[in-house]
């Protein structure tokens, strides 16, 4: 498998089978980003395209030496989910996440029971009610840290503050979730 | 190590992430075995943690890498996409498909000869099945029918012309009987010579006959506008 950043080196050059590499690899990470953030599949969707339209127009500014091109990735990914998350707030004020629409796990294990497929699926659910109560500054920093399982070094390049900043919303934001989910009832432990 | 509560709850993260020094470590460890709060607090937690990191990515929709391809790749696809199109062109250029193309059009010229149709006339009608049974019906008819007043024609000529000869033959048989007259001449002892004075040929004739049998009961059997 060749690396992001030759990949990347390709579709500079106009080489189409190359983006179409990039998209396939990443489209699962971006839209499990702008899913777990919105708790919408449809507003996910929207946004994992202009992700990438985003990223397309501007490949050329990428720098390899500023970190992975994942990382990058995540960087207007995150980006994109501020701004939308800024320009719908009034919308949200009268929305309600019952509404959504829950998304079906992606089985990983073939010989799962149905009842333990259906429980994945509530508690899925649940925290993705928990994760939408916490102010976005938290529900971001638990997301790329406990969901996207990035490095503080990399969740400190895609949010752009300083590397305490970074361990302070971590560490705000599970006990933040631990106790919006122990409000609902559920006990994750 | 002093620890308390306040630490505890401020270094969490860090103690769960592994980003603690050993003493720090040890100092959170021994707090938490002998505090209940944060030995509750510790274990809540690290479930959210564990469940959160457990958790299976979603899966996305169905589609969305075409239409993220579709509205990044999009204008050079389209463009791909008629030349694609096209791509069969160079095709025709070649033998193979020459020869079939000339295969397929003598067939469909026999086709319509059978059937009775003229490419730059057909109508809709023309092509509903009942139609084309009785086109190709009549053609058939036709077709034996101009056979036949061939073959009657034939019999004509070939029986004027066994005629002519039945007359050319007689003529010379005339002439000897002159020589006949006179006493000196003797009688043909060849055989040959004696078949030339015959009437003669009843292989011509009797072929003319076969012939005629051939064709006149053939003919007879169509109605004479077809004929």
């Amino acid at each position: 498998m060749e690396p992001d950043a030759q990949l990347v080196q390709q579709c500079l050059q106009g080489d189409g089978p190359a983006w179409e590499e990039l998209v396939q690899r990443h489209t699962r990470r971006v839209f499990n980003l702008c899913y777990r953030f919105t708790g919408n599949s449809a507003e996910a969707e929207d946004l994992s395209q202009e992700v990438f339209l985003r990223i397309y127009k501007t490949l050329s500014s990428y720098r390899p030496a500023f970190g992975g091109f994942p990382t990058w990735l995540t960087s207007v990914t995150r980006n994109l989910l501020v701004d939308h998350y800024r320009r719908t707030r009034r919308d949200r004020m009268t929305d309600s996440l019952d509404d959504v629409m829950p998304v079906l796990e992606e089985k990983r294990s073939s010989g799962r029971m149905p009842d333990k497929l259906a429980q994945a699926a509530e508690l899925s659910i649940q925290l993705q009610r928990a994760l939408a109560r916490l102010s976005p500054e938290l529900r971001e920093a638990v997301i790329l840290r406990d969901l996207q399982q990035l490095e503080y070094n990399e969740i400190q390049v895609v949010l752009q503050v300083p590397e305490g900043t970074v361990k302070s919303r971590i560490n705000r934001g599970r006990i933040e979730l631990a106790r919006v989910l122990d409000e609902m009832g559920v006990r994750p432990d | 190590m002093n620890w308390n509560c306040a630490q505890t709850e401020e270094r969490l993260s860090d103690f769960l992430d592994g980003l603690m020094s050993p003493e720090e470590t040890a100092a959170f460890s021994a707090h938490a075995e002998s505090c209940v709060d944060c030995s509750r607090l510790l274990r809540q937690i690290a479930g959210v943690v564990n469940r959160m990191q457990a958790l299976e990515q979603v899966q996305e929709p169905h589609g969305l890498i075409r239409k993220i391809l579709d509205s990044t790749l999009g204008a050079s696809e389209q463009k791909q996409g008629w030349k694609r199109w096209f791509n069969w062109s160079p095709s025709l250029l070649t033998p193979r498909f020459a020869m079939g193309a000339v295969t397929v059009a003598v067939l469909l010229v026999i086709v319509f000869a059978a059937v009775g149709l003229t490419p730059g006339k057909i109508k809709r009608a023309d092509l509903r099945p009942m139609n084309l049974a009785r086109s190709a019906n009549r053609q058939a008819h036709l077709a034996y029918a101009r056979s036949a007043k061939f073959l009657n024609d034939l019999r004509v000529v070939y029986e004027i012309q066994s005629a002519i000869q039945r007359t050319q033959d007689q003529s010379p048989s005339i002439a000897p009987e002159q020589p006949q007259s006179r006493p000196d001449s003797a009688p043909p002892s060849n055989p040959q010579e004696k078949s030339q004075t015959e009437p003669r040929p009843r292989s011509q004739l009797k072929s003319g006959t076969m012939l005629a049998w051939i064709v006149v009961p053939s003919a007879a059997s169509f109605p004479r506008s077809a004929r």
